[in-house]
């Protein structure tokens, strides 16, 4: 009986809901511990002279926050005419900052175990913000570090700029 | 940490403070036995408190100073220099081991061997001994009488902070705030009141009657909430004074000179914030008034003077803004010795530093990287001084002025608004995006008119010229600057092809707004494309990451729901690459350029402008061909504001405005008003004055004409029954209230002039 109810709580531990989101074609995945809230209609103010990646700011109860664009981030081209969604997340220390993607779907539990590690051929930034793989049924599903993408993080590591540098060289 | 703890150090420092303040009056007046009294309680309250809590370290200091205290108070030991140094001493030890519990939660590793050496001390110093000096490590290198807190700035036995730091960390500590009971619950009655009107609000039935009473009833609730929150933010001066007494005993020391400090206005209210912005450069320019104000004792005493100098801190507050003056009695500035200085230091080219007068020698502290201190010593003279002074105090939005008379003294004043988190500001437009522009950085505005775009700019080279009244002002280009277009022209938004955003040919079709900015004395104009009513905004921190960029000081939520950056005009003219130094070559170009038509130099054109005048039409009915034109000197408009007819409003007869939180009369001798209810029209024109007695006057004006330069004519007044004045060579009256205003115009105010075409 205490084996049976040990193994209960392993499994509650190992396993882990995340958020499913679309940038793309990229299916990616978000503990939906550190969401605090999906906004529908929200259309961040640009910001001139900001980093490519923030797509500008947005306001959430009286508060001013950034928004990551989950496309520029990954490099992809900006969308026109489409009206993207908006993810408020929050860290540990209540830090909120807002992350744009094309779709929100549903939200899966997943185990843990059945992470696998990042390809080794991807390059610094994805190896930065990427947790690693779930293979789902049709696709594969990247779950995204929250902690990693937010802006402080990606201004102090610079990685967003190297790429976007990359980028512009080709 | 423990709510319990975290009052518990909160309380201590408050007491500590105190404390401090008590010690540094007791060596001036020895025998107050109120002074001692509370300096026991001080400490008696940390001991008793810090047993039950648990902190064994803090007690034992605190038992050893109370010990000593008590053998004080029961006049066992009489009040001496080293005593106080001692006692000053035995605060620092509590202090850091209560900045220790308050980032750790605990009072960490560290070993009663750190304290035990000041504990010892306290001992002699009861004992009534001299004590033993050579048991304290590194002293007497200044001071020669071996005095402990003469290397005060050197490494502090106690702590691992330095002097210098030890003053600024002391904001740290200020998390919390007391309030007013009564002021809590006026609150909460407001936000009663609030939640009321909301209610109601939702149950108003479209088209309703009682909608707009409600929304009026807002209007009056908000008002009245935001006044008590802004209530209370304000904290007196006082709390900032505090700790100088000390600054200045351990410095004077340390110069070897002997400094009296006295206070003016503590009770002077202002927003935290603005306190916490200002306690930098007010702790400089303490520094700076003993250590380059004061002279050495024997220059005082041939000098004439008392062999103590004096250090003056005044606060007061005066239309809105709060000053803050620093006063010394020392030697004064010496306009040779900063132009000599200048001119080496490269600031001041050779040929010029002949033609400066005093006054503008004296402006010269303010460049960076100007020092005048003879040596760098450990209190000054690293050449980072009173530009860091006034770049701060710009930040909070204010400003700096110094005022010398060689061999009398030195005042600066500072400046500094009464609150930073609403400020009016002006909402432009650029590339299709709004900003908000703080109108304490303005200085005047100016509309292109569509048929004047074409030509009203000026070239040399890249370099973008308007000539103001014919002064070359440099132009910055806003979208330019924020990357918005190309230097071509052409839109370069990043949303790509949006509709609607004018690209610079558009912007010379339609006509263009500059405003004047003059950020650490840079003048020059930025170029908007439009400008939107201006607006009472709400200021907001910026994010983190957004920091970095440098030219944005806030966001804010607009009137209308969306959000806009707040520009720092200072940064845009960083990011232009304006140096002040341009800016003298451009007056001498102006005064080039000028010499085809009118003969007026830039100097000339400067002074004229001190009795500007605005021109005015005040009413609607024409008396004759040529409508009646009055003037007012610009010196008493605070602004030329365009007013919502609805919020004038009708008090026994007397028509009334709210207004920056100030009740206005309206005066209306034309009776404009009338005409425009009669009209229709949805806003009126009011130039806000202030008289004489600083009250604030609104006048209603039909349109305001010019402004421009003119004189007032005092000889003629028994003729006429209202003062006259020449402008543009024609015969003009002044509005009686204000025609003596010049004599005592305020050069330090800002003028907003809207809609001046």
């Amino acid at each position: 009986m205490k084996t049976a109810m040990d193994r209960n709580t392993e499994t509650k531990q190992r396993t882990v809901q995340l958020c499913s989101v679309r940038a793309g074609a990229g299916l990616y995945g978000i503990d939906t511990r550190a969401i605090r809230e999906v906004l529908g209609n929200s259309v961040p103010q640009q910001v001139p002279l900001a980093p490519s990646h923030i797509a500008g700011v947005l306001t959430y109860r009286g508060e001013v926050l950034e928004a990551i664009s989950l496309r520029t981030l990954l490099g992809l081209e900006r969308r026109t005419g489409t009206r993207d969604r908006v993810l408020v997340l929050e860290d540990e220390a209540s830090e909120r900052f807002g992350l744009m993607v094309d779709e929100v779907g549903d939200v899966v539990s997943v185990a843990e175990d059945a992470m696998e590690r990042n390809p080794v051929t991807l390059d610094a930034l994805g190896e930065a913000i990427f947790d690693g793989v779930f293979r789902m049924k049709s696709d594969l599903m990247v779950r995204l570090n929250t902690q990693r993408v937010r802006p402080m993080e990606l201004a102090r590591s610079g990685l967003p700029e190297t790429r976007a540098s990359r980028a512009g060289a080709k | 940490m423990e709510d319990l703890t975290k009052e518990f150090v909160a309380e201590s420092r408050e007491g500590l403070e105190r404390m401090e303040l008590c010690l540094t009056e007791l060596e001036q007046r020895h025998g107050d036995s109120n002074l001692i009294g509370e300096i026991f309680r001080v400490v008696h309250t940390i001991k008793g408190t810090t047993g039950f809590l648990g902190f064994g370290r803090l007690q034992t200091l605190a038992h050893a100073g109370e010990s000593l205290l008590a053998a004080l108070r029961d006049g066992r030991i009489a009040v001496s220099g080293e005593l106080i140094s001692g006692l000053l001493e035995l605060r620092d030890g509590l202090q850091t081991i209560l900045e220790i519990i308050e980032t750790r939660g605990s009072e960490g590793e560290r070993h009663d061997d750190d304290d035990r050496e000041l504990i010892a001390w306290m001992k002699e110093l009861e004992g009534g001994g001299r004590p033993n000096w050579g048991s304290r490590p590194a002293t007497s290198q200044h001071g020669g009488d071996g005095h402990p807190a003469s290397n005060r700035s050197g490494e502090s036995s106690f702590g691992a902070q330095n002097d210098s730091q030890r003053n600024i960390s002391t904001g740290d500590f200020d998390r919390t705030l007391r309030i007013e009971v009564e002021a809590l619950d006026r609150m909460m009655n407001l936000v009663g009141d609030l939640v009321l009107t909301r209610n109601r609000m939702l149950q108003c039935q479209p088209g309703d009657g009682s909608y707009a009473e409600q929304v009026r009833r807002l209007n009056t609730v908000t008002a009245e909430l935001r006044q008590s929150v802004m209530q209370a933010r304000m904290q007196p001066v006082g709390h900032l004074f505090a700790k100088f007494p000390r600054m200045v005993r351990d410095l004077a020391l340390q110069c070897g000179r002997k400094v009296r400090i006295e206070f003016e206005g503590q009770e002077t209210a202002l927003d935290k914030s603005l306190l916490e912005a200002v306690r930098d450069p007010l702790t400089h320019a303490v520094r700076n008034a003993v250590d380059h104000g004061i002279e050495p004792e024997d220059e005082r005493v041939r000098a004439g003077k008392r062999a103590e100098g004096m250090v003056r801190l005044k606060a007061y507050s005066q239309n809105g803004w709060v000053v803050i003056e620093v006063t010394d009695d020392g030697a004064g500035i010496s306009a040779e010795r900063v132009l000599a200085k200048a001119v080496e230091r490269g600031l001041v080219k050779a040929e010029a530093a002949e033609t400066i007068t005093e006054a503008e020698a004296q402006q010269l502290i303010f460049a960076p990287g100007f020092s005048t201190a003879k040596e760098v010593t450990s209190i000054s003279g690293r050449g980072v001084g009173m530009d860091v002074v006034r770049t701060n105090v710009e930040q909070a939005g204010g400003r700096v002025e110094v005022e010398s008379r060689a061999g009398l003294g030195t005042t600066l004043r500072l400046r500094v608004p009464l609150t930073l988190a609403i400020v009016p500001a002006l909402v432009v437009e650029c590339a299709g995006e709004s900003f908000a522009l703080p109108q304490a950085s303005l200085v005047e505005l100016v509309h292109v008119p569509a048929t004047e775009a074409e030509s009203a700019v000026e070239r040399i080279g890249t370099t973008e010229l308007y000539r103001l009244r014919d002064r070359l002002l440099p132009l910055v280009r806003l979208a330019r600057v924020l990357e918005l277009e190309d230097d071509a022209g052409s839109s370069t938004h990043i949303s790509g092809s949006r509709c609607g955003v004018p690209t610079a040919a558009d912007r010379c079709a339609r006509g263009f707004y500059i405003v004047v900015l003059e950020p650490e004395g840079r003048r020059f104009g930025l170029m908007l494309d439009g400008l939107r009513p201006p607006e009472e905004i709400v200021v907001k921190p910026l994010p983190a990451s957004l920091r970095e960029i440098g030219i944005y000081a806030g966001t804010t939520v607009l009137g209308n729901g969306s959000l806009a950056m707040i520009l720092d005009a200072a940064a845009i003219g960083d990011l232009a690459g304006l140096r002040a130094a341009a800016e003298g070559q451009l007056a001498t170009a102006a005064g080039a350029m000028a010499a085809d038509g009118q003969t007026t130099t830039a100097g000339a054109e400067a002074i004229a402008m001190e009795n500007a005048m605005v021109i005015y039409e005040p009413s609607i009915r024409d008396s004759g061909d040529i409508a009646k034109r009055m003037a007012v000197p610009l010196s008493a408009v605070e602004r030329i504001a365009t007013v919502p007819l609805r919020e004038v409003e009708d008090v026994d007869g007397r028509a009334m405005l709210q207004y920056d939180g100030d009740v206005i009369p309206l005066e209306d001798d034309g009776g404009v008003l009338g005409e425009l209810r009669a009209a229709r029209s949805t806003s009126a024109t009011v130039l806000i004055c202030t008289t004489r007695e600083r009250r604030r006057v609104g006048v209603v004006v039909r349109r305001v004409v010019d402004v421009c330069p003119g004189e007032l004519l005092l000889e003629n007044t028994a003729l006429c029954t209202s003062p006259l004045a020449r402008v543009k060579e024609r015969i003009t009256a002044v509005h009686r209230d204000f025609a003596m205003r010049q004599q005592c115009a305020a050069s330090g105010r800002r003028r907003v002039l809207e809609g001046v075409a």
